[in-house]
């Protein structure tokens, strides 16, 4: 049973889409990494253009971000003054990252482009995480306990402008959070991700915030990133498709609750090792896609206006007419999923807690 | 006798872990070697 959507103007089969889209949840509520990464190559799989999946995706991370942002804010859990200044770098970097995709979709080589990037971020982020993990377990084997320095520090360190951060107990320069943001932000562009993989080592290891504050600052970001890519995305090239993001919203949200129950009940350290090879296999799929599969010409499948249903009317009309504010609403969808997810979640654990205590 | 045979059991292993880490190191230089050729064939 496929779906033809409307603005992608490709039809897919929805049942595999929800699958794949709640197991990358899981895998990001299991671990804490974001599942653009996955979800992104996943779709260009299954025969989304890389341009719409990238737009798409970022729409996705918009709501589940925002999910996760909510529970850590019902927490307390959040450095928001060092959030903005990342914000700041982040709005930069998606800017000129939306410039660069302008640039290499007028010269026709964006699809190129978009799985070069994947196939070089999976297979740095695959290698440096079977490395890291097989290294661990290596260790553990041997029981070696590593003394690391305490303090490390880089040339990012000594920059100026200086400011508090009170929530993180730190006092640096302001340019470290915004440089960041910057790389974020241009990679989230081009390649329709949160940037967590790279935000939150940067985080601990460079920004030194409490490991704590880290999560939920980083979903905070994320979330005026994915904002402002969604939105650039739609108003330039018009290619949020609302039929996808449906779909991968729902799956990835259920995902994400299922994976972070999941992560606290088992130690996810040993399946580190698994995902990277996964990362790798993905990386390993796009580049036998890129340089050796054979180019065919895709079946252009004309689809009437006449045959399409109400809701796909609606959509293609709603993008064509007004973009603004269909990037708009688009946004204010996956805000308003993101944030009834995590309030069920909330009133879920709340009536379980309730129903503990009336037992005991 | 029963100290060589661990020494032995002990050799074993680490080739085994040895001979592993070798293979990893082996499948994933060749991985980047694809994609860096890859690349290089595709833009030039």
């Amino acid at each position: 049973m496929d779906v033809f959507l409307p603005i992608a103007q490709v039809f897919v089969n929805p049942i595999e889409i929800l699958l794949l889209s709640a197991i990358v949840g899981v895998l990001s509520g299991l671990f804490g990494v974001g599942g653009g990464f996955l979800m992104t190559p996943f779709l260009i799989f299954l025969g989304v253009p890389p341009a719409y999946a990238v737009a798409n995706e970022a729409n996705n991370i918009l709501a589940t971000s925002v999910s996760g942002s909510t529970t850590h804010y019902l927490k307390n859990t959040l450095d928001y003054k060092m959030g903005l200044m990342i914000v700041i770098g982040g709005t930069i970097g998606t800017a000129l990252g939306i410039y660069i995709f302008t640039y290499f979709k007028g010269i026709g080589k964006i699809d190129t482009v978009i799985s070069l990037a994947y196939m070089y971020i999976l297979a740095i982020i695959g290698t440096l995480m079977l490395v890291e993990s097989l290294g661990e377990i290596d260790r553990a084997k041997r029981n070696l306990i590593v003394k690391k320095k305490l303090h490390v520090h880089y040339w990012i360190h000594g920059l100026p402008l200086r400011m508090r951060f009170p929530k993180s107990k730190l006092y640096e320069s302001i340019f470290t959070p915004i440089i960041i943001g910057l790389f974020v932000g241009f990679i989230a562009a081009i390649m329709g991700i949160g940037g967590a993989f790279i935000l939150v080592p940067a985080m601990i290891y460079i920004i030194k915030m409490p490991t704590k504050l880290v999560p939920g600052t980083s979903l905070f970001v994320t979330i005026f990133v994915s904002v402002i890519v969604t939105f650039l995305h739609s108003f330039n090239f018009g290619s949020i498709d609302l039929m996808l993001v449906v779909m991968l919203v729902i799956g990835s949200i259920i995902g994400v609750q299922i994976g972070q129950k999941l992560g606290e009940k088992i130690d996810s350290s040993g399946l580190k090792a698994l995902l990277a090879i996964l990362l790798l296999i993905v990386g390993i799929a796009i580049a036998y896609e890129t340089f050796f599969a054979e180019q065919t010409e895709k079946e252009i499948i004309q689809v009437l206006t006449s045959d399409l249903n109400f809701f796909s009317i609606f959509i293609l009309e709603f993008s064509e007419d007004m973009p603004f504010f269909y990037g708009l609403f688009s946004i204010m969808f996956a805000i308003l999923l993101g944030v009834g997810a995590a309030l069920i979640r909330r009133v879920f654990s709340n009536f379980k807690k309730k129903m503990l205590l009336k037992k005991s | 006798m029963s100290i060589s045979n661990v020494k032995i059991i002990n050799k074993l292993s680490n080739s085994k872990a040895t001979f592993i880490k070798t293979g990893i190191f082996v499948s994933l230089a060749a991985y980047w070697g694809v994609i860096l050729v890859g690349t290089f064939i595709t833009f030039n």
